[in-house]
């Protein structure tokens, strides 16, 4: 992992990191990478994708309305809130 | 005071919940500032509680038997009205306007709440040293860390500020700080508690647990937090965790699991103390079994690949939109994102976002995630040939006792190594708890962990109440906090 590897990461987790941060960041995950690194060298052929999803099970409920949110609850918590909608930046650049 | 002594005096009127709190609230004003196990406290809250808690009692209408109880709540935990900041910047100002499922259940019940205990931020960490606004310190020195993430879980039990708190246990989040303050903490069999109104780190691992300070504390909130949960689709099908369930077990007829392992990862005062309590058993008659864990030098590696993936995932939602803190110096979209989440998480939670964001990005996931999801099957494989041969496994909880504030925060796989006896249980979904056996040379608490096989809590907690019972795993407070 290199710096430039690094901040491409950081765009993708829209993280952003300080030039003061990067190097001891670096040195960091370099390290964090080399100690998880032993588990590519496990022998997993024998378990197959379906053994990691077998016992998960859907789950399903009613199609009725449940409780949920009402307006006011989500005005109280939204950083900004106006005339019943959360008020974003233009998402549209012009 | 104990859980259990609490208890008994609500039921027999020799205390009402009023006096209790009241006396908890001095002990907490007391003691706080040495230990900083609260984020905030709402005194008046509380004591409108209790009062209330007292009214229903006077009128004969007492909810249940726990009505009254003082209970502490992890900050990462929904409590409609009140903050659930998880220790981070982002949602220093967030208010919930719902309650989790547990909180419903423990409302039901009576229990009077303390909310807003410190932790790790997002539950990220094994010192409670990762909190956006205090360090927790442990009751047994104040030098020292209490564990983490339910750092301050753990402190204000052990401090004898609360009889019992609810943590959260994603890699040893309740064993460890349990284990480090001298005190119990359960984490459940994964589904057998509702994550609802948990706010997510990695949710194939988190559960919702007790720590409390005797043995009837732990098992009396996992009765009533435990059950089906419509809101939570990994809640298993079951009806809620009774305690007569817990039954008096014979020792001589128990096959001990005690994972092969040269202890060179643990202080002599830790390997020592295992080792009586192996000895103990013996003489008890159980049987000790050795068992060949060769996939346990993985457990931490698959738990920090598996762990961050999911974390990158679930805090993708702290944006700056709906909720939380939005940093807007721009005013273009983009950077209203990545400003709110850079000056909102900590440092170790963006070191865990970009290790997760890395394990899921193309060219590197099926060699990191994807192995890891594998290898995960495979060491709760061998969990499962494991409970074919034994009951229980023992363990330590924690290679060592409390160590150093600031001693790790310097080297992230350290601090990542406190959780080497921790990690596999939840990668396998097991229930573990951790038991205080006593404090070592330095009079720090030394805990036990004991895993039994899934959906096992009532002979798990049968056990526990056994070695309770041993006289050298007795944990007495130093006496400046008594």
């Amino acid at each position: 992992m290199d710096k430039n590897q690094l901040i491409s990461i950081a765009n993708l987790a829209k993280l952003k990191l300080e030039d003061s941060q990067i190097n001891s960041m670096l040195i960091d995950f370099n390290n964090i990478v080399a100690y998880v690194d032993d588990i590519r060298n496990m022998d997993t052929s024998s378990i197959h994708d379906d053994d990691i999803y077998l016992n998960h099970q859907n789950a399903v409920r009613p199609d009725i309305t449940g409780k949920c949110l009402q307006t006011e609850e989500i005005a109280a918590i939204a950083p900004q809130f106006e005339n019943g909608y959360v008020v974003v930046p233009r998402v549209i650049e012009t | 005071m104990k859980y259990s002594a609490t208890k008994q005096a609500l039921n027999n009127g020799t205390l009402t919940s009023y006096q209790v709190c009241s006396r908890l609230i001095e002990r907490i004003e007391k003691l706080e500032p040495k230990i900083h196990a609260f984020l905030s406290i709402n005194k008046t809250k509380i004591i409108e509680a209790a009062r209330a808690s007292d009214a229903r009692r006077s009128a004969g209408k007492a909810l249940s038997a726990f009505d009254g109880i003082p209970i502490g709540i992890k900050d990462n935990i929904c409590i409609q009205g009140e903050v659930a900041s998880c220790a981070s910047k982002i949602l220093a100002n967030f208010v919930s306007p719902y309650n989790a499922s547990v909180i419903e259940k423990l409302l039901a019940a009576g229990f009077i709440l303390f909310p807003n205990l410190n932790m790790d931020e997002f539950a990220m960490g094994s010192s409670t040293e990762n909190s956006a606004f205090a360090v927790t310190k442990n009751p047994f020195d104040t030098s020292r860390i209490p564990g983490g993430s339910s750092g301050g879980s753990a402190a204000a039990v052990a401090a004898g500020m609360l009889p019992v708190a609810l943590g959260s246990d994603t890699g040893g989040s309740i064993r460890q700080p349990a284990s480090l303050c001298g005190v119990w903490g359960l984490k459940p069999t994964y589904g057998r508690v509702s994550r609802y109104g948990l706010i997510a780190y990695a949710s194939s691992l988190d559960q919702i647990g007790p720590i409390a300070n005797d043995t009837q504390g732990v098992a009396d909130v996992f009765s009533v937090i435990s059950g089906k949960d419509d809101h939570d689709s990994t809640s298993k099908n079951l009806p809620a965790f009774q305690t007569t369930e817990i039954s008096e077990l014979s020792i001589a007829n128990l096959k001990i699991g005690i994972m092969k392992d040269d202890g060179s990862q643990w202080s002599a005062d830790v390997k020592n103390r295992f080792d009586e309590a192996v000895e103990i058993l013996k003489a008890a008659g159980a049987q000790i079994i050795e068992l060949d864990f060769s996939l346990f030098n993985y457990s931490v590696p698959i738990y920090y690949i598996i762990a961050t993936a999911e974390c990158s995932s679930n805090l993708s939602r702290f944006d700056g939109i709906r909720y939380g803190l939005r940093v807007n110096k721009t005013g273009k979209l983009e950077d209203l994102y990545t400003d709110s989440r850079s000056e909102g998480f900590g440092k170790e939670v963006q070191r865990r976002i970009l290790l997760g964001t890395f394990s899921l990005s193309s060219g590197y996931y099926d060699a990191y995630y994807g192995k890891a999801q594998k290898t995960r099957v495979l060491l709760k494989n061998q969990y499962d040939s494991f409970f074919k041969q034994v009951d229980f496994i023992l363990q330590p909880t924690s290679p060592t006792t409390a160590f150093k504030v600031g001693e790790k925060t310097g080297d992230p796989i350290q601090m990542y190594k406190a959780d080497i006896l921790t990690t596999s249980v939840n990668l396998a979904g097991l229930p573990a708890i951790s038991i205080p056996a006593g404090l070592g040379t330095d009079k720090l608490p030394i805990g036990l962990q004991v895993t039994s096989p899934a959906f096992s809590e009532g002979r798990l907690l049968s056990f526990v109440n056994w070695l309770a019972t041993v006289p050298q795993f007795k944990v007495d407070l130093p006496e400046e906090i008594q």
